[in-house]
């Protein structure tokens, strides 16, 4: 599903010989052993980097590696937070289609005040806090279960974008617009920098605060957190609110990276980032999970397209691939729990 | 093949800690085996073993002296053990005989089911226990006691020559605990081996032939009940001399630390108490008698439609969980599983999840103020972990609930509400539980505290209401609870029969 990634790096120089295979291979110690036993996704994140590698001179360049940061920004946002939601127990749906209405939104109105950039991107963010409100609205206060929440939100949102362009794309957005995708700090790409701080603020949040303590409590255990004095219903209702801005921001950068808003951008991206947070050893059941998780299984999908693009898979069968993977890495995942349980 | 078990020298370790460190055991047919041990010895292990849910690391499981391939589940019931686990699992939703028959469904000739066969056989199987329940019930509408003989009648009807019954009693009341023993005659008398385990004294006296107790994953006794003293079994268990089990009583203060006036619930008559500092109040009844619910309602979880809580003269809004807390009031809620810790969490994060404020500046958690309070009080309380970042599922029953009642420790509590406070606990941490409540007592805090251990309640509490149908029906005081017929008393006021 990598939707219209253009590369926006040119630079592969032939001259980038594959040096930095594997270095972590070299002293395979017994504890290096023991922790990639427990952390099987590690091993087949690195297999499937050692395969690519093997197969394709230009996997392993600068620019290639620039490329999977760029692609895998709009997505990371949105998984950061899928993974606070789904370690509540709960999903969220509505993210792609948050994406389109957010992304339509902010061309509106940098259509209409081209020199306000800030407006634009706020008009965005607020448009998915504004749907993860009602999604987290229904599921902490009304008690709809969350699968038929954001499912809900994920027609509106969808329709709304619609709606937004008369069912047309907006088109022509303005240079200053397509700079926020396309700038580059201190040779990095903005989105990469977003992405980046966005992890760093997610594993600060998560490891440090007692906001994350109260997400992984109330999502281990709803009952005894409010017997512990949480309050169990502001802390579900946050979450959808967070992940709604975090995929109103996604938005942004995509339809800025492409220059153009339509109502189908962002469409099925919310199961590549469920995929994410599963893959990262999150439980569907909530209480399980980490940031860190969801950052590998996050690199591990985007590794994927792009090195099954570079190997000039096509990409139908690239979904196959992909979709089987996926299974396969989880199972794994599963069989190695249970292997050390028994 | 005769109907023997032996189970040989049987090893086996969870994450380098060893369960088991080689049992042997050989089974009788028409026996009741008793395995007695304290949480964490081994018991439950041991039947996963025996019913092929887990592997052992060494040793082997032997039917009529063929040895059965090890963890295979198929191969158990094959030979013969059926198994009822301690947390049942039956499925809600279905009837009585649909459980009954789950994975071996009859059919008629034309393969479609044949419900009316499965009725009429289901009626029959329940008869033979004297359980007289139609079986088109849903399993969801019977109590837990009743589940658990359903559950028996499923696991034991096709014919299986081993029982394994994993702590039967710990979630029923007396009079189904009766009817278990009976349904376990029952099956004693078809020749049936069965194993049974417990950590309950009356249990044991009540329905074993042969007692075996396990401690720290060694087999150490194997005799006759009728060679065992009450003194022997406990002391097998806890590997040492049992010294007073309750602690001397403080005296309590002259302030009253829990006023409670007029506080109804809906369907139950307005509850008057009072509790002072320093004072350790005993809630006894039967089940459904309303002390969980009462409780409850005090902390802020449960609504009250009319009456006043007052603790240390601040009144509490009802259904404000955050209020009482405030106030200095704590609950160590029944089920410890279920409403007083997150599994998935660690033990550092399950201590400090009261007091989060406590610990953290503007959102920000203070690591070194956490663990020192949570390590503080877990020394306190002589909680044995692997550390504080063990995950809770991993400690033991009496450890997990030190950890229930510890985290409320390192705030300023005022009124600390117990219910059940040692149910599922062996007996070396009952002893530490009862201390840690005493101590706490004595420190000034007002106990209330509601238990189905007529022993407990009178050994711990200064004084006794006796609660029915919501409300409290009796009061006793020290002098009534020291009488010698005052369990007697108890139950007569619990179950509304006239007091003599």
């Amino acid at each position: 599903m990598n939707v219209a990634a253009p590369s926006t790096t040119g630079q592969n120089s032939p001259a980038q010989p594959p040096e930095r295979r594997g270095p972590a291979l070299g002293r395979a110690g017994e504890a290096v052993r023991e922790w990639a036993i427990r952390n099987p996704m590690v091993l087949v994140m690195v297999l499937v980097i050692l395969y690519f590698l093997y197969m394709s001179d230009r996997f392993g360049t600068v620019g290639n590696l620039q490329t999977i940061a760029i692609a895998a920004a709009p997505f990371a946002l949105i998984a950061l937070g899928q993974t606070l939601v789904i370690l509540t127990g709960g999903i969220d749906l509505s993210v792609g289609s948050v994406i389109a209405a957010s992304a339509m939104t902010a061309a509106l109105v940098v259509k209409d005040h081209p020199e306000r950039m800030w407006l634009a991107v706020l008009a965005a963010v607020l448009v998915g806090v504004a749907v993860g409100a009602v999604s987290g609205f229904a599921v902490s206060r009304l008690g709809v279960p969350p699968f038929v929440a954001t499912l809900g939100m994920m027609t509106v949102a969808s329709g709304l974008a619609y709606v937004l362009g008369n069912g047309a794309p907006i088109n022509g957005l303005p240079p200053g617009y397509s700079a926020i995708a396309n700038t580059k700090v201190f040779g990095i790409d903005l989105p990469v920098i977003i992405m980046i701080l966005g992890f760093a603020i997610m594993i600060v949040l998560m490891s440090r605060t007692t906001y994350g303590l109260r997400v992984y409590a109330v999502g281990g255990n709803p009952l005894a957190s409010r017997i512990a004095g949480l309050n169990v219903n502001r802390t579900l209702f946050s979450v959808y609110v967070i992940s709604g801005g975090l995929a109103g921001l996604s938005g942004v950068i995509l339809s800025s990276r492409v220059i153009s808003a339509f109502p189908s951008l962002g469409a099925g991206y919310e199961l590549d980032a469920i995929a994410a947070v599963v893959i990262g050893g999150a439980s569907l059941m909530g209480g399980r999970g980490t940031v860190w998780g969801t950052i590998l299984g996050l690199f591990l999908i985007q590794t994927l397209n792009n090195g099954l693009d570079l190997l000039i898979v096509p990409s139908y069968w690239q979904k196959v691939i992909k979709g089987v993977l996926i299974i396969a890495a989880v199972a794994l995942d599963v069989w190695v729990v249970r292997r050390r349980s028994r | 093949m005769n109907g023997s078990l032996e189970c040989r020298d049987l090893t086996k370790s969870f994450g380098g800690l060893p369960i088991l460190r080689g049992v042997s055991l050989r089974l009788e047919p028409g026996t009741v085996t008793v395995l007695a041990g304290e949480n964490g010895a081994g018991k439950s292990t041991l039947l996963k073993i025996i019913s092929g849910q887990l592997r052992p690391d060494s040793g082997e499981v032997l039917s009529g002296g063929e040895p059965l391939a090890s963890g295979d589940v198929h191969a158990a019931r094959g030979a013969g053990i059926g198994i009822v686990p301690q947390e049942l699992a039956p499925i809600p939703d279905l009837s009585i005989y649909e459980n009954l028959f789950v994975g071996r469904e009859k059919r008629t000739r034309t393969g479609l089911l044949d419900r009316r066969g499965m009725i009429k056989a289901a009626h029959e199987m329940l008869t033979v226990f004297g359980i007289d329940l139609d079986p088109r019930t849903p399993m969801r509408r019977l109590s837990v006691g009743m589940t658990q003989l359903v559950e028996i009648v499923k696991n034991t009807s096709w014919g299986a020559r081993v029982v394994l019954l994993d702590e039967p009693t710990s979630a029923i009341s007396d009079r189904e605990v009766d009817r278990l023993f009976t349904l376990i005659d029952q099956l004693r008398g078809r020749g049936v081996a069965i194993v049974y385990t417990t950590h309950k004294m009356a249990e044991i006296q009540a329905v074993a032939d042969r007692v075996v107790v396990l401690r720290d994953g060694k087999l150490v006794a194997d005799e006759p009940l009728s060679a065992l003293s009450e003194h022997d079994i406990v002391q097998h268990m806890i590997g040492r001399e049992l010294s007073e089990l309750f602690p001397a009583r403080p005296e309590p203060r002259a302030e009253v630390a829990l006023r409670v006036a007029g506080v109804r619930r809906e369907g139950a008559p307005p509850v008057d108490l009072e509790v002072r500092a320093g004072e350790i109040v005993g809630l006894a009844g039967l089940i459904g008698a309303g002390r969980t619910e009462l409780l409850e309602t005090l902390f802020g979880v449960r609504g009250r439609t009319g009456g006043e809580i007052e603790v240390a003269g601040r009144r509490l809004r009802p259904n404000r969980v955050t209020d009482a807390i405030a106030a200095g009031v704590a609950l160590v809620p029944e089920d410890r599983k279920g409403a007083g810790l997150v599994l998935s969490m660690d033990v550092l994060d399950n201590g400090s999840l009261p007091h989060l404020k406590a610990f953290s500046v503007a959102g920000w958690l203070r690591p070194k103020a956490r663990a020192g309070a949570v390590g503080e009080w877990g020394r306190t309380l002589g909680l044995r972990s692997r550390g504080l970042s063990q995950e809770v599922q991993t400690l033991s029953g009496g450890n997990q609930q030190k950890v229930v009642l510890g985290r409320w420790l390192s705030g300023d509590v005022k009124v600390l509400l117990l219910d059940e406070p040692t149910r599922g606990v062996d007996i070396g941490a009952r002893s530490e539980i009862y201390r840690a409540i005493t101590r706490l007592a004595e420190s000034g805090l007002a106990v209330l505290m509601a238990s189905s251990d007529m022993g407990e309640v009178i050994g711990l509490s200064h004084r006794l209401l006796v609660m029915r149908g919501g409300g409290v029906v009796a009061e006793l005081d020290r002098r009534a609870m020291d009488a010698p017929d005052v369990q007697e008393r108890i139950f007569r006021h619990a179950a509304g029969l006239n007091v003599a």
